[in-house]
């Protein structure tokens, strides 16, 4: 390991500048030396120069007394920053005598004392790598460390590191250099400098003392330098790291930040310990209010809360019953209310003349795209200008208007649309989703089961409604209301592996998938639905029966764009699981050669998505830099496979968006399709001006398959931002493909997707200060994703209602404040850019350019929140989301 | 297209262009009415090759092993860059295809072009230029021009025969700032300052150790100072010291006279004070070092002529630019002057020259080391006792030491003597200290 830089840096430069003059010309050095001085100095020098001489004297009193005198000296000479203190810079010449001096001396305390000082000499003297401040600390007199100054217990700490490395390789005791750790810490945790003692016991890898020296003014400090270093840190060692975090929260009741790490760790022990570490039920109910963010379906029991009453108020909170109502209130605070026609959203009137030319356009196409810009404009609010709107004036005859302007598949997207429209509230949405089931028409009752599983997103209720109204239809003949059903199962149910109700479509859907009778796009929507809903779970029997599945197919259908989404339900039940997928690869080797690699990548991509293991980009970007014959498509998932796993830190994403450049440079037509969507995925709810202007170059790309993805990926980029500059290249872009059918639709799906929600929402997977990757929200992204890299054979083909899978991912990007009895609370909050503070001294600011708003707010991608006044206490530190505001009791009104 | 039709330069122009535009479509890329994302100089430097390649900032930046690891997450990228990118290489060279595209380029832009001068863009593809000899065209540009890079009043290439835009000439920085970096170091070092030790230390703090050791003020807690001015009576050691601090760094350190920065055309002096500013940003860590300061920074009066307030307005640029909206980062001013009385208030408050540095008139001791350094390599005669100029009560600045020393030598030169003797030396001091009291009666003020 380096030494740190810090000692080894400082010193060496310091010698540099005070020493320069005798480098430069050795000669005349003595006798000029002498001369430079100026008088104090020179007594200065005459005077240690005494004190050497004294201390080699016989006479112990007299020794004493040098000693003494020479430690007061360089305690109390001031150092500067740019020089070194003068006592020492004298002292240099006879670091050698003394050294020899020490040798022959008794044991005694004198010995002893000479080799404190002499350890403070070994700083600016000993020679790289000698560790000699080391060795003379540990055979001196053993007092108080600090009292050498910052400088020298910085440079013991590096020289310990070393010596730590060395001692580890000759396997020899390190029980007096552990002392001294021990010392060092508390010295640095006193002062201040917590990342200097974390990176110490590091070193020693003995992060467990920590724990004993934080106290309650340094704690927050020493667990953000944890939860940020474990980021960086190779495995196990940041599983370590995050361990300790965990338990110093606890030990100060931090309870909500213990909470994210216990779900960073995906330890639903840890979870339960804190709830049952906790008495207050109002902190508890903020912590529901955390798991439902993350989409963890998770079921209280009597030990976590004991009280009935008490629990099922929570479970409520954790199954996100109120999320619509909350939803809304945003809205209405916000004014947004008013439903949006999906042509305020195209604004067609801004360009000139040529826009109205586009009516040449097979209009069945438009209307579906209008139908999705509707859906995802007015997501969640309950009404709209063409679903809603018709059925609430007359009753009836004329109610599906709008939906038979679509098309046989059109229109289960369309009925499927209401659903998007009713999002999270599930008794209103199922009442006006009911009409459709009575439909004569096969896409209609279809679109109507997708749109019962997307009202019920993220919601759990106690009856199950989904299951109860899905569960029939998933083994109708039609195909197309299997492939309903199947999806609206699978997006109801994402995520909540553990409970019975997953047993149960466990058994259904897997008979369909060893049905070697059902049509290939079944058993694909199956696969998807069953990864969907096992994420990250790694269960075996389904694995297994999805790898049945696959090698059931034929060799034609192997070939088929559907077929590749198998892979991927797979690969999702692996989510971010990294070893325990190897098993499953293993048994990916055997697959027939035209889907084996690619069922490799996309296994890879997914296990370690969102971990930032490096060499895992390595292995991916090795597989892009071949290049291939034609009808290889392994090389898609790959570079989204970088995306995935670069996601996980602002560094990487930054650095995986260079290296994409790179592969847009080389690659060949395959890998230039998948990098506008990898770009889509880093940067998804976030539109970097870097990313922007790449993509609207993409957009106009002769590939019209790059092009569309670059289009897409705009959408997603600027999903729900409201994002002018994306808007407005949107707006030219429809004007420019107003020919192309294919690009006109991509173009209005970006449209839609950079209004999501009219601006509320986000589809960002990550959330509380970009700590916590929401699985379910990642696996919905990832499939849209996928499906996004045969353009023409899914999305712009028959299958486009593969976009209903980012509903996974949306969630309002909105603050919240709750008083205690969970009613809105509006009070002034700061909301600006977020500062990284880690490791910075002091109290600095966590936002900048910050302004004030009322509660509730909306937080785009970097924000962070705080509050603006005193009279409340967050009970979460994470000002995201639903947040419950206690009274400050403390709290005095300014007069 | 476009060309040849200068009667459509009014607004109507980008319409009819792009109907013409729409007609040919698909093969070629047409983004309509795209705002003119030009703002000026500063947008230039975010765009481009340049920001593509900036690596990402790294916080915190005390030393920590944190700050270790995400730089070495850096570095491990970057290597899978270069190893992506050696693969390639091997595999499939660029550099045939770029030479093959380059000189396709070559064949559009022909040969000989001509040099003009960029008057003003009127949509993406069309401009007008003038050429040195008299009229403006309404031309086009050609697609291979970076736009990001065109601004009005740019020097351009244009094709010899329509006038198009071919090129552009990218002369990065003005030829008069690029004069006033400091390429060779001078060989003045600390150690040939005699004296001023608190001088050295608080320069040393403010302007050479942020540039080296940000993560000190870090710890601490404060922004390092962001100028210093030094000042004290002529020939103090002012610009001495600026030349041993330009001799020991390793940043990028910028020499003006305040004089430089006055021109000759309204405009230009604030234009030469923006350019240094920017070049200095660029070229970061930089050091600024301006001399003799008050010759453009005296107080502000109501001034007469209107060279008077253009000089006033270089210093509103100065005043602009040392802190105004726009953060510099890692630059550094160092400001010196004879004069600070008369300097503008604004110009000295803290936040724009923190530190305020003086230079007195040596001390005994002072002048004693000064003589030492300047007689160091002179063969004395034994008898010259130097103490004796030491300690008389005359003031002398370090410059007046100097010029005895040498003066003195003179004298033995003149006598091809081989030793400077002590006579040398009080003839010497009498003809310096004469030439110094000169003009002025001794006693006329007491």
């Amino acid at each position: 390991m380096a030494p740190d830089p810090n000692s080894a840096s400082g010193s060496g430069t310091r010698d540099e500048t005070s020493a320069k003059l005798p480098a430069k010309d050795p000669k005349k050095k003595e006798d000029k030396k002498d001369e430079d001085l100026s008088e104090e100095d020179l007594a200065l020098k005459q005077q240690l120069e005494l004190y050497v001489e004294r201390v080699q004297d016989p006479d112990p009193g007299l020794q004493k007394v040098a000693l003494e005198s020479m430690r007061q000296e360089i305690r109390t000479s001031t150092s500067s920053m740019t020089s070194v203190p003068k006592p020492l810079k004298f002292l240099r010449p006879h670091y050698g005598t003394l050294k020899a001096y020490y040798e022959t001396m008794a044991d005694s305390d004198l010995k002893k004392y000479l080799a404190d000082i002499l350890s403070v000499l070994a700083l600016t003297m000993s020679a790289e790598g000698e560790r000699e401040s080391l060795k003379y600390r540990l055979l001196g007199s053993e007092g108080d460390i600090g009292s050498w100054g910052h400088e020298y217990v910085r440079n013991l700490a590096g020289e310990i590191a070393q010596e730590y490395a060395k001692r580890q390789s000759d396997e020899g005791p390190i029980d007096d250099l552990m002392e001294l750790v021990q010392e060092i810490v508390a010295f640095h945790m006193k002062h201040n400098a917590e990342p200097e003692a974390v990176d110490l016991l590091m070193e020693v890898e003995d992060l467990d003392l920590l724990i004993e020296h934080v106290d309650a003014t340094n704690f927050k400090r020493t667990c953000l330098y944890l939860t940020s270093a474990a980021k960086y840190l190779p495995g196990p060692d940041d599983m370590l790291v995050l361990d300790i975090a965990y338990m110093i929260y606890l030990k100060f009741e931090e309870f909500p930040n213990a909470l994210q790490i216990a779900l960073f760790l995906d330890n639903l022990q840890y979870v339960k310990q804190i709830f049952t570490s906790c008495d207050d039920l109002l902190r508890k109910k903020q912590f529901c209010y955390i798991l439902a963010r993350h989409g963890i379906m998770l079921e209280l029991d009597d030990e976590m809360v004991p009280d009935d009453d008490d629990r099922y108020a929570l479970q409520d909170i954790v199954n996100n019953v109120k999320l619509s109502e909350g939803y809304l209130t945003l809205a209405r605070d916000i004014e947004v209310m008013e439903p949006k026609s999906p042509e305020d959203i195209y604004k067609a009137h801004l360009l000139d003349g040529r826009a109205s030319a586009g009516a040449s356009v097979d209009s069945a196409r438009q209307n579906l795209a209008a139908t999705f810009v509707n859906a995802f404009v007015n997501a969640g609010f309950g009404q709209d200008k063409l679903m809603t709107v018709l059925s609430d004036a007359s009753s009836g005859g004329s109610s599906g208007n709008w939906l038979f302007k679509n098309k046989e598949h059109g229109k289960m997207s369309a009925a499927a649309s209401l659903g998007m429209i009713l999002l999270w509230d599930v008794d209103a949405g199922l009442a006006q989703i009911d009409k459709y089931f009575h439909s004569s028409d096969n896409h209609v009752i279809a679109g109507a089961l997708l749109g019962v599983g997307i009202v019920n997103c993220g919601i759990r209720n106690d009856c199950d409604p989904a299951l109860a109204l899905l569960s029939d239809y998933v083994s109708r003949e039609d195909p197309s209301i299997r492939i309903g059903a199947i999806m609206g199962l699978g997006i109801a149910y994402a995520g909540t592996q553990n409970e019975q109700v997953c047993d149960q479509l466990r058994h259904k859907l897997t008979t369909i998938l060893n049905d070697a009778k059902a049509p290939l796009d079944v058993i694909a929507f199956t696969a998807i639905s069953l990864g969907l809903i096992y994420v990250g779970s790694c269960n075996e029997e389904v694995a297994q029966a999805i790898i049945f599945a696959l090698m059931d197919r034929s060799e034609s259908e192997l070939g088929e764009p559907l077929t590749r989404l198998i892979p991927l339900g797979l690969g999702l039940l692996y989510l971010g699981k990294q070893e325990s997928v190897e098993a499953t690869a293993e048994v990916s080797k055997t697959f027939n050669e035209k889907i084996r690699k690619y069922c490799d990548m996309t296994l890879l991509s997914c296990a370690y998505a969102g971990t930032g293991n490096v060499l895992k980009v390595q292995n991916l970007l090795g597989h892009c830099s071949q290049h291939l014959e034609k009808g290889e498509t392994h090389q898609g998932p790959a570079v989204l496979g970088i995306a995935m796993v670069a996601m996980a830190e602002e560094l990487g994403l930054e650095m995986a968006i260079r290296s994409l450049e790179h592969l847009l440079q080389y690659g060949e037509q395959n890998i230039r399709r998948a990098v506008p969507l990898a770009l889509g995925l880093l940067c998804i709810s976030n539109p970097k001006v870097n990313v922007m202007d790449t993509l609207s170059r993409l957009s106009h790309d002769t590939d019209s398959e790059v092009a569309m993805a670059a289009v897409i990926s705009l959408g997603l980029i600027g999903a729900g931002t409201n994002n002018a500059r994306i808007a407005g290249m949107l707006r030219n872009l429809s004007s420019y493909y107003y020919k192309d059918a294919n690009l006109l639709f991509c173009v209005r799906i970006a449209q839609g997707l950079v209004h999501l929600g009219k601006g509320l929402l986000t589809l960002n997977p990550y959330h509380s200060d970009r700590f916590l990757l929401s699985p379910t929200a990642l696996a919905g992204i990832v499939t849209t994703l996928f499906a996004c890299l045969d353009m023409k054979a899914i999305i712009v083909g028959k299958y486009h209602y593969v976009l209903y899978f980012l509903v996974l991912a949306m969630q309002p990007r909105m603050l919240m404040t709750v008083d205690e009895d969970l009613k809105p609370l509006s009070i002034p909050v700061r909301v600006g850019q977020a500062v990284d503070v880690v490791g910075q001294a002091g109290r600095p600011k966590t936002i900048t350019g910050f302004q004030t708003h009322s509660t509730p707010v909306l937080l785009a991608a970097g924000d962070r929140a705080e509050l603006a006044t005193e009279k409340y206490i967050p009970l979460s530190p994470i000002l995201e989301g639903f947040v419950i505001l206690k009274e400050n009791p403390d709290y005095r009104e300014d007069h | 297209m476009g060309q040849g039709t200068p009667g459509g330069l009014n607004r109507q122009g980008p319409g009819g262009d792009r109907k013409g535009d729409g007609a040919d479509k698909k093969d070629k890329k047409f983004e309509p009415a795209a705002p003119p994302a030009r703002v000026g100089r500063k947008q230039r430097k975010q765009k481009g090759p340049e920001a593509a390649a900036r690596l990402p900032v790294v916080t915190p930046l005390t030393k920590c092993k944190l700050r270790l690891l995400k730089l070495e997450r850096i570095k491990d990228y970057l290597l899978m860059e270069e190893e992506f990118v050696t693969n390639q290489e091997r595999l499939k060279p660029q550099e045939e295809k770029a030479e093959e595209d380059r000189s396709k380029v070559d064949d559009l832009r022909g040969s000989p072009m001509s040099v003009g001068n960029l008057e003003e863009l009127i949509d993406e593809n069309h401009a007008i230029v003038s050429s040195s000899v008299g009229p403006e065209y309404y031309v086009g540009i050609l697609s291979f021009v970076d736009k990001d890079q065109l601004e009005p009043g740019c020097a351009i290439l244009m094709h010899n025969k329509v006038l198009s835009v071919v090129g552009l000439l990218q002369d990065e920085v003005d030829p008069m700032v690029s004069v006033m970096k400091v390429e060779k170091a001078p060989l003045e070092s600390y150690a040939d300052i005699g004296g001023l030790d608190a001088q050295i230390q608080e320069i040393k703090e403010a302007v050479e150790l942020p540039l080296t050791h940000p993560e000190l003020y870090e710890d601490i807690g404060i922004k390092p100072p962001k100028g210093v001015i030094l000042y004290g009576e002529p020939g103090t050691g002012k610009t001495l010291l600026a030349k041993a601090v330009a001799n020991s760094t390793s940043a990028t350190f910028l020499r003006v006279v305040g004089s430089e920065l006055i021109q000759k055309y309204l405009g230009d002096g604030p234009k030469l004070v923006r350019e240094l500013f920017r070049v200095a940003d660029d070229l970061s860590p930089s050091i600024v070092f301006i001399d003799e300061i008050d010759a453009v920074g005296t107080k502000r009066y109501d001034a007469h002529s209107g060279g008077e307030r253009e000089i006033q307005r270089t210093m509103l640029e100065l005043l602009n630019q040392l802190d105004g909206f726009d953060s510099r980062g890692d630059v550094k001013v160092i400001l010196a002057t004879n004069r600070i009385e008369s300097l503008d208030p604004a110009l000295l408050r803290p936040g724009r020259i923190d530190r305020k540095i003086e230079f007195p008139l040596p001390d005994i001791k002072t002048r004693r080391r000064i003589f030492q350094i300047h007689t160091s390599r002179m063969t004395l005669a034994d008898d010259v006792n130097l103490e004796e100029f030491v300690m008389t009560k005359d003031e002398f600045s370090g410059a007046d030491i100097k010029a005895i020393c040498t003066e003195a030598g003179l004298l033995a030169l003149r006598e091809r003597r081989m030793k400077v003797t002590h006579t040398d030396f009080k003839k010497a001091k009498e003809k310096v200290m004469f030439k110094k009291k000169e003009g002025v009666p001794e006693g006329l003020y007491m």
